[in-house]
């Protein structure tokens, strides 16, 4: 599995976060140990803190991906360690005891900004708050009855969860974004770059075209003069002369039929390679009409493609047609695709093929197309021969 | 279909391509090469004199493409008609020449006893579309219906009987299929051809009328 640039931004920021993690607890621990005054419950103070250490080495090792139940349990426990502290510290002294929870549930808050930005952060720091007004009340503190003092420090733990959840979310979302921004960049170069190379390609090519064809031209040129002034011209010489004519004809056909089209990246147009397809098969003259070039991501059109090659190198076996026709058009999100002969027909029965040992070029046709959610349909063509359909979602 | 033999001109600005295609439909026996052009220009005056029933048009023309011909002879004499016979198959060009009022085109490689037939076929009032044609066609209806809805288009019967051709059926075949006549086809072909010249006459009557706005408000 390849990680995308925005993953990776967003994990380096997490590990952040979990670095921050392991000092709030280690600083909780040392804070609990060091406590004073004798705690009220030390036995809960310690097996939550052993709870969230396991916890942190959990995330650590195996917190590979944030799932919805990986947020809310971490979300649950750093509430609960808020909370807690209300049980821990003797009663009615939370407002002015330094408790031990305060900065290891911030890192819920950051892990939710981290994982799903500042909305999902602030409702982490929001959660966060209410614990803390819930380990006032655990301590046996009336809401009513604190002080003004009591109710800036509380404000003051407030706004700081909210704000790691809130921060940590739009940086999140930037950096995520910038890196978005530059894979396009780099995308949209790689393309660049591909076009640059297909060109080169196709001059080198042409070049190539060029010269096979001056020389084919200058040989039919002399050996065509002297043959004329043999009588009765030699058959066999004049049809290989005619041959050779013929081959440079395709092949400097193939070359100015159509520029190379523009294609958007990592797609093939279905038209192109199904002309690519009829120019490759042997035994039967084949016509090739699409709508448009149709453009598929390549792997589908690479697929359809052979699919076809499969059905023609089957009707120049069998059929003993005297053409083939494929015809290709998209319309509403489908492509469909058709091969149609004017042979002798039944050259994809079933049975027949299964005697022959030929069932399994039927199978892995079908097979292949049925695998991208598509079909293939096989009917005796009006007027004679087979016409084989194939149906594919575009998307 | 015997009789007279057809007169057909041939154009094209080889002369050794032109030889070879009159020693071809005349060895046929049906077919009477009345007159030969070597570019646009030429085309246009021959046509004028001998009369063709059948023009076999090169696009590829010095001086006047074989597009502006055939728009040309057309124009003066529309029941001649023009059979483009054409070495690249640029789609720009070929439906250029299909909407000049071309009856219908051919690539150069096509065997002559196809060429033969098609010319038979063309003087008889049955467009020659080659499958590959049918696929431009279609494509470029569809692009004119997404781009502005209120184009006249093809009717579903007209759609059907394009998309057969563009599957390599013969007209034949079709009308079996569709259980219509031959002639039907026929007529859906020709009023798909038809629609496509008329859209062109209608786009240069707006380009015409666009400058002639644009001049009244200088």
């Amino acid at each position: 599995m390849t990680i995308t640039a925005p993953e990776r931004s967003r994990r380096s920021l997490a590990r952040g976060a979990l670095l921050f993690r392991w000092i709030a607890l280690g600083w909780m621990a040392i804070l609990a140990a060091s406590h004073a005054e004798p705690m009220r419950n030390s036995p809960l103070a310690w097996a939550s803190i052993g709870a969230a250490g396991a916890w942190t080495a959990w995330l650590t090792i195996a917190g590979k991906s944030w799932s919805w139940r990986v947020l809310f349990f971490d979300l649950a426990l750093c509430c609960w360690l808020v909370v807690c502290s209300g049980f821990v510290v003797p009663e009615h002294t939370i407002a002015t005891r330094a408790f031990f929870a305060t900065a290891y549930p911030a890192s819920a808050a950051l892990l939710w900004g981290v994982a799903h930005g500042a909305f999902a952060g602030l409702f982490a720091g929001l959660a966060l708050s209410a614990a803390l007004l819930g380990s006032r009340l655990a301590n046996g503190v009336h809401l009513q009855d604190l002080s003004r003092t009591a109710w800036q420090s509380l404000g003051g733990s407030i706004v700081l969860y909210l704000v790691s959840g809130g921060a940590t979310g739009i940086v999140s979302a930037l950096l995520v974004r910038t890196s978005e921004e530059a894979q396009k960049a780099t995308d949209a170069l790689i393309v660049e770059r591909e076009q640059a190379a297909r060109l080169r390609e196709r001059e080198s090519l042409a070049r190539q075209i060029h010269d096979s064809v001056l020389q084919a031209l200058a040989l039919v040129h002399k050996r065509g003069t002297e043959l004329a002034t043999q009588t009765p011209p030699p058959a066999a010489e004049v049809a290989k002369l005619a041959e050779l004519a013929g081959e440079q004809e395709a092949a400097l056909r193939s070359l100015i039929l159509r520029e190379p089209e523009r294609a958007p990246a990592g797609q093939r147009s279905l038209r192109e390679a199904l002309e690519a397809i009829s120019r490759s098969v042997d035994g039967v003259p084949v016509t090739v009409s699409a709508v448009g070039p149709i453009w598929l991501p390549r792997g589908k059109a690479d697929e359809l493609a052979a699919a076809v090659r499969e059905s023609l190198a089957n009707v120049a076996e069998h059929a003993r047609a005297s053409r083939a026709a494929v015809f290709a058009e998209e319309e509403g999100g489908d492509v469909m695709v058709s091969v149609r002969d004017d042979g002798v027909g039944f050259s994809y029965d079933e049975h027949a093929l299964r005697e022959q040992g030929k069932a399994g070029v039927l199978k892995s046709m079908k097979g292949r197309i049925e695998e991208m959610g598509g079909s293939m349909q096989i009917r005796p063509a009006p007027g004679g021969g087979t016409e084989v359909t194939f149906h594919l979602p575009s998307a | 279909m015997s009789g007279d033999p057809i007169r057909v001109m041939v154009v094209d600005d080889h002369p050794m391509w032109r030889d070879g295609v009159r020693a071809d439909l005349e060895s046929s026996g049906t077919v009477n090469v009345v007159a030969e052009a070597s570019d646009g220009g030429e085309a246009i005056e021959r046509a004028r004199e001998s009369m063709p029933e059948v023009v076999l048009m090169d696009l590829n023309l010095p001086t006047v493409s074989g597009v502006e011909a055939t728009r040309r002879i057309i124009e003066e004499s529309p029941h001649i008609k023009v059979l483009v016979l054409s070495a690249s198959a640029e789609e720009a060009d070929v439906l250029e020449a299909v909407k000049a009022g071309a009856s219908g085109y051919l690539l150069k490689s096509t065997p002559s006893s196809e060429v033969t037939d098609a010319v038979r076929r063309v003087r008889d009032g049955e467009p020659a579309f080659t499958p590959s044609l049918a696929g431009l066609v279609l494509d470029e209806f569809r692009r004119v219906a997404s781009k502005d809805p209120n184009e006249p288009g093809l009717t579903p019967r007209e759609n059907e009987v394009l998309k057969l051709v563009a599957k390599g059926y013969t007209y034949r075949e079709i009308a079996e299929q569709l259980f219509i006549s031959v002639k039907t086809v026929q007529n859906h072909v020709q009023n798909i051809l038809t629609k496509l010249q008329l859209r062109k006459r209608y786009e240069l009557m707006r380009y015409a009328i666009q400058r002639g706005l644009d001049r009244a408000e200088d």
